[in-house]
């Protein structure tokens, strides 16, 4: 099927089976290789994006169900060598180890920042309670998000 | 990997019910459910018909004048969350919605698609039989038309529902927002992916003498308590009608033994489960 979908601004016409996923297209096909994929049935949030301004598990999505949507990815974030706000402040607070879990998060900190400018602390342990992160034990992710809405508030 | 298959996402519902006919096709809606099965290999459809294009099923009226509740199959847990009228009238649906899966799945999870999938733990279900749910299903096109059954008879069994070859369900009805107090609550082993071992919803409303209790994930389908409505009228103390009305729970089920608990595990929980239900919703 031709699908044609724009993912971080740019947009692309693509020829897929119907049995591939968003994730595959943007890992193989467009070789954007940021979004993770753990579990691939939805349940550890690695391949997190942001489709038509919210937050989706893109292993259970198919790439013909994106058809004319919007996809942002962690590629989106950095502008050329600059990171963005949310990168720096996982970078300072200790909200990345191995990195895994990292993309997906990112994405999950960003789509929750865009419809809650100022979360509570709650509302952010919420907000990422669908990506699992087995290094960081989350308390340093939550202080990264913390101040990143505190800067914006 | 998923197994091959044809995809079609039609505008009309004509074009839907002519793509349901194919042997071997599945409604596509947010797919939380079918594709994990599919990547699985427990579902191998031929053919996946997408209704996230057919403006009918987008539905989503909540009248607090007329008190009725429209919610299409395209409708997804969290715009249910979002409503401000589902949250005051009905909180027991926005709870079980929430208590679903994760934020992400439930921007693409249905109300609908969680019914259709008619797992005895569908936690969506409970909250509905308390309200009185009505299930409107439609038919294919040479014969077009609409039946509704109340969620009762729509649940049938394990993964099993009244629908029939090429039929879909359109929307669920609630009829009247209740005057008195619903909540949905549910015993799980960790939050997020993993089913119920038990949920149940209530509904009491002092003023017309009604009491209603649903369990789920204690028998093939949800359970609709029987007899609540005399024990409210005759037990006023609430902590004696909590007593009273997990005896009766406990004895209106048999659960089974599986993967997630005993059931004898089960049975207590819903005594415990059933008195702070009635705390919650009778005080
Ligand atoms: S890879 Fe998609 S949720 Fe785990
Ligand atoms: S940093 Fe390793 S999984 Fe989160």
């Amino acid at each position: 099927m031709d699908i044609t979908v724009k993912v971080n601004g740019i947009e692309y016409r693509e020829n897929v089976p119907a049995n591939m996923t968003l994730l595959q297209l943007l890992k193989d096909r467009l070789q954007l290789t940021g979004t993770k994929e753990g579990c691939g049935i939805g349940e550890c949030g690695a391949c997190t994006v942001i489709m038509d301004g919210k937050g989706v598990v893109s292993c259970l999505i198919l790439a013909v169900e994106a058809d004319r949507s919007e996809i942002r990815t962690i590629e989106g974030e950095a502008r050329g060598e600059d990171l963005s706000e949310i990168q720096r402040a996982f970078i300072e607070y200790g909200g990345t180890q191995c990195g895994f879990c990292t993309p997906g998060m990112i994405m999950s900190a960003r789509e929750l920042l865009e419809r809650n400018p100022n979360p509570s602390r709650e509302e952010i342990a919420e907000a990422i309670s669908g990506n699992l992160c087995r290094c960081t034990g989350y308390e340093p992710i939550i202080h990264a998000i913390e101040a990143v809405a505190r800067k914006k508030g | 990997m998923i197994r091959p298959f044809t995809y079609v996402k039609p505008a009309t519902m004509e074009e839907a019910f002519d793509a349901l006919k194919a042997d071997n096709s599945r409604p596509l809606a947010g797919g939380t459910d079918l594709l994990v099965d599919m990547r699985g290999g427990a579902m191998k459809p031929d053919l996946l018909v997408d209704i996230k294009g057919l403006d009918e099923l987008n539905i989503f009226s909540v009248d607090s004048g007329r008190r009725d509740v429209k919610i299409g199959a395209r409708i997804t847990l969290n715009l249910l969350i979002d409503n401000k009228t589902i949250r005051d009238h009905c909180p027991a649906v926005a709870e079980a919605a929430f208590s679903i899966a994760t934020y992400q799945l439930r921007n693409r999870a249905t109300l609908v698609g969680n019914i259709c999938n008619s797992s005895p733990a569908a936690d969506m279900a409970p909250p509905l039989y308390v309200l009185d749910a009505q299930v409107v299903i439609a038919s294919p096109s040479e014969d077009y038309g609409e039946r509704t059954l109340p969620i009762s008879e729509f649940m049938t069994g394990v993964k099993k529902n009244a629908l029939k070859k090429g039929e879909m369900v359109i929307r669920v009805e609630i009829p009247e927002l209740p005057r008195g107090k619903t909540a949905f609550m549910k015993k799980q082993r960790i939050k997020g992916h993993d089913l119920a071992l038990v949920n149940l919803a209530g509904l009491a409303d002092a003023e017309a003498g009604k009491l209603r209790i649903c369990i789920g994930s204690c028998a093939s389908t949800p359970l609709l308590l029987k007899g609540t409505d005399q024990l409210f009228k005759e037990t006023k103390n609430t902590e004696k009608l909590a007593e009273r009305a997990a005896d009766l729970a406990v004895h209106s089920i048999s659960p089974i033994d599986d993967v997630r608990s005993s059931g004898e595990y089960r049975k207590d929980m819903v005594k415990v489960f059933v008195k702070r239900l009635i705390h919650r919703i009778c005080s």
